[in-house]
């Protein structure tokens, strides 16, 4: 310190690291920007005099396990940016807003359930199809929560707490499906008792051809444990096979075969997917003001989408009356792809 | 048919694990950020989380929740509760915010962890809970806070803390990387679940928001009791991994975590729960001291709680409960005294009624640490407050990152005042106690690397090397910078004294 007095700090609109922006944050910006400290050793520190500067992930020392892992799969990740913080959820979802949102879509699917309930929907389901809801939908819980863990990995990884809160929600959004297809997989149960309802799903997803894409997919995406790769694997790749897939896809054949609650349910379901894309987005947009990145995300897309168009194929194939049932949940995953100016 | 009871589909949304076919086991659930223990897959499927809930009951209950805390906070914005209310008072809310708030967000990561590398589905499924209640206690802890930023800089410390060298922000990351972000699945349930958040977050929230409500801090007391119904509910994701760990022969290693923590756990309460309940509150509005709300919430719960599980009391339990009697006086004497460091302004809180109060709570404590405040008292009698201000920097323990503090009579027989030292690949390591030297001891890689703010200071590393340099590297600036909750006008009772005399 030199020995000019130093400035007298005043009191602040808002917290010192928003006050540059020149303008009123967002409820959203005030609660969920630079919420921690354990990406600090990714940028300097700048935004206020005393900031500190740190090369390492954690305080206590660099060669416990735990600091290696972070430095060799967050910090010297393929994928750099150099200010991860800047990342906004383009849905601005925080935690209040978001429990009323998805206690008002809850509702909703209660009420769904309620009323196909009410109607017997469940006794009046053909036959054939309850073989295909016991190997092809209630197993559903197996990759969702390879989803859930998935987000929950994206999110201790993430450059920045905005990045982490959006994967943060995708994580619970994924526990919230896998809790449907439970409750829906006990309901069947109920009516059909022999058709392995809530006994079976195991050994169906370890066992049946249909699902062995999606398990090594998901096996391997979930091993991807590069901060940048495991974004790509899960959400740009991964995720939207199979949501395409498992929600959209089975949910059509659902529409054919007269399960009009599970096209219900899916397309619920698809509401929480599409702001998983939306918040992908705005992390690739971010990420891409490198260009180096380009060619980084598309070469973990050129090595995952094999796979995930595999996992389609596969379990797409398998769905009655929907013959161009796979071409779809490809294209649709494709086109999100290119949309963010991916090819394959 | 109706709606199904939560018991008929609950046991199938956490039979979630399957066995990995095209990737090894030990790469899909690394033993370093999972099970290090190698406890077998028969013994996880059996893991059954003591606090059920859904996630449609969730969001329903939450959100009506949060509906409730908003609206407090809406109701009593327009009181101006913070404008009005004693400095002393204000200082436990702005170490409140600045010690806490961002550690949520951290427990949030450590229940991604839980959420990504625990072995069964039930914890995958509560540390999933976790991640939501600790994203919500994080952004409370913000947004209450930005209201007053108009008012005070020193609220900008709710964010801007562990973004800083403060010496409680090395304190706080160095005790909460180490119990919650920087150890496996398991070890971290116990430490921060089982111990830190089961045991002590009690102390801070309950007895915060019992003294805050007699305070008539409503919008406060009213956070801290929001907030620690969700505590009770994510923390138990850790009991079933001591049951676990017991059972299957690794019980010292439980012993161990278990005891790291609840040390390290009390030296982080002693210094941010202690002064508030015993200094910074108010005398009239005092519940109870902080060696009751310890004897109350810890002693007795905890107690309870390992010998439920089988675990044996630390072998420190002795140290323990004599630190309780003397150690947060000497951490508030500290905090006093190295007051510009702070970003709160530290009520003395020794008028001869409060001490009377520490007095008839904490015997001997007028011949000890009341001593001492005589000479601070006479110095600020004597209007020479820059005798009462640091002119260097105290020592600080390798392992709690904090000050060294005893009762300050060297005339007792058994002066409690101890540099426990160890050498070691020839650089010569200081603890402030017992326990924190053999919590370094046991995990030495761990910890052996990390500088103190004093090691740091002697290397050279904060310059220039004058306290106004160290308060620059600490990152507080006037304005912000603590100053006597009074502006000693506390004093003037013993003015009062003297001139009656």
């Amino acid at each position: 310190m030199s020995d000019e007095a130093p400035e007298v700090l005043k009191p602040l609109k808002t917290f010192s690291h928003l006050a540059k922006e020149r303008r009123r944050p967002s409820e959203y910006e005030i609660t969920t920007t630079k919420a921690y400290w354990l990406m600090d050793s990714l940028a300097p520190g700048d935004d206020f005099p005393g900031e500190r500067q740190t090369k390492e992930p954690f305080e206590i020392s660099s060669e416990i396990p735990m600091a290696k892992w972070y430095h060799k799969y967050r910090d010297e990740s393929p994928l750099q940016y150099k200010n991860w913080e800047a990342y906004r959820d383009p849905d601005e979802t925080i935690y209040r807003t978001y429990c009323r949102m998805q206690d008002g879509q809850e509702t909703y699917v209660d009420g769904i359930l309620d009323e196909f309930s009410e109607t017997e929907h469940d006794v009046d389901l053909d036959p054939k199809w309850v073989k295909v809801l016991a190997s092809l939908y209630t197993p559903g819980r197996y990759p969702l929560c390879a989803l859930q863990m998935g987000s929950a990995y994206i999110a201790q990884m993430a450059g920045s707490s905005t990045i982490a809160n959006s994967a943060m929600f995708q994580t619970a959004d994924e526990f919230r499906w896998v809790s449907r297809v439970a409750y829906r997989t006990a309901e069947l149960a109920k009516t059909h008792k022999d058709a392995g309802f809530g006994q079976d799903e195991r050994k169906h997803w370890e066992g049946d051809a249909p699902w062995q894409g999606f398990r090594e997919l998901f096996e391997k995406a979930l091993v991807a444990y590069d901060m940048g790769e495991s974004f790509t694997a899960i959400n740009l790749v991964a995720k939207p096979a199979f949501d395409e897939a498992f929600f959209r896809q089975f949910g059509a054949s659902a529409r054919r075969n007269n399960d009009m609650l599970v096209h219900f349910l899916a397309d619920a379901a698809l509401r929480d997917s599409e702001r998983s894309r939306r918040w992908s987005t705005s992390f690739v947009e971010l990420a891409l003001n490198n260009p180096a990145n380009q060619k980084v995300f598309q070469g973990w897309i050129d090595k995952w989408v094999p796979l995930a168009d595999k996992a389609i194929d596969a379990f797409c194939g398998a769905l009655p009356d929907l013959p161009d049932g796979a071409k779809d949940a490809k294209k649709a995953a494709k086109a999100f792809r290119a949309s963010l100016g991916f090819s394959g | 048919m109706a709606e199904l009871e939560r018991t008929e589909w609950y046991d199938l949304a956490r039979t979630t694990s399957w066995t990995p076919k095209y990737v090894k086991e030990e790469e899909f659930f690394p033993p370093e950020m999972s099970d290090p223990y190698g406890m077998p897959q028969e013994v996880w499927d059996t893991y059954d989380e003591p606090y059920k809930t859904t996630y449609r009951d969730y969001v329903r209950v939450q959100r009506d929740k949060d509906i409730g805390v908003y609206s407090v906070r809406a109701a009593l914005g327009r009181s101006h509760f913070v404008e009005k209310a004693p400095r002393g008072w204000l200082s436990i809310l702005k170490s409140h915010y600045g010690i806490i708030a961002s550690v949520e967000f951290t427990a949030a990561i450590y229940n991604c962890r839980n959420a990504r590398f625990g072995r069964a589905g039930g914890m995958r499924n509560t540390g999933t809970f976790g991640i939501l209640d600790e994203i919500r206690h994080g952004q409370l802890e913000f947004i209450f806070p930005h209201e007053y930023l108009k008012n005070d800089r020193q609220w900008d410390w709710a964010v801007k803390t562990y973004h800083t060298d403060n010496w409680t922000a090395i304190a706080g990351r160095h005790f909460i990387e180490d119990v919650m972000v920087t150890r496996d699945a398991v070890s971290s349930t116990l430490m921060n679940g089982f111990c830190l958040e089961t045991g002590y977050t009690n102390v801070q929230f309950i007895s915060m928001a019992a003294d805050a409500a007699k305070m008539g801090d409503y919008t406060f007391s009213n956070v801290v009791t929001s907030i620690q119904t969700d505590e009770a509910r994510h923390a138990q994701i850790g009991a079933p991994n001591v049951r676990f760990l017991v059972e299957t022969g690794h019980k010292d290693e439980a012993q161990y975590v278990l005891d790291n923590a609840f040390w390290r756990s009390w030296k982080l309460f002693l210094t941010l729960t202690g002064p508030a309940i015993d200094y910074f509150t108010p005398l009239e509005k005092r519940e109870k001291s902080f060696k009751e709300f310890m004897e109350e919430w810890i002693i007795a719960q905890y107690r309870r709680q390992i010998d439920d599980m089988g675990i044996d009391e630390p072998w420190y339990w002795d140290i323990f409960l004599d630190e309780l009697n003397y150690a947060h006086h000497g951490l508030h004497m500290g905090l006093w005294r190295y007051r510009p460091t702070l970003f709160w302004d530290p009520k003395a809180g020794v008028t001869p009624p409060e001490r009377e109060w520490l007095e008839e709570k904490y015997p001997g404590w007028n011949d000890t640490f009341g001593k001492s405040w005589d000479v601070v008292i006479e110095n600020l009698k004597n209007g020479e407050v820059e005798k009462t201000l640091p002119l260097t920097l105290p020592m600080l323990c390798n392992i709690c990152q904090l000050p060294f503090v005893a009762p300050p009579n060297r005339k007792t027989k058994d002066f409690k005042l101890h540099d426990h030292t160890l050498e070691h690949n020839g650089r010569l390591y200081h603890f402030c106690s017992k326990p924190c030297k053999w919590i370094f001891e046991t995990e030495t890689d761990r910890y052996q690397e990390h500088k103190t703010l004093i090691d740091r200071f002697l290397a050279g590393e904060i310059q220039p090397m004058t306290i106004p340099g160290v308060l620059a590297y600490m990152g507080v600036a006037p304005g912000e910078m603590g100053d006597d909750a009074d502006k000693y006008t506390w004093v003037d009772a013993y003015r009062d004294v003297k001139a009656a005399q």
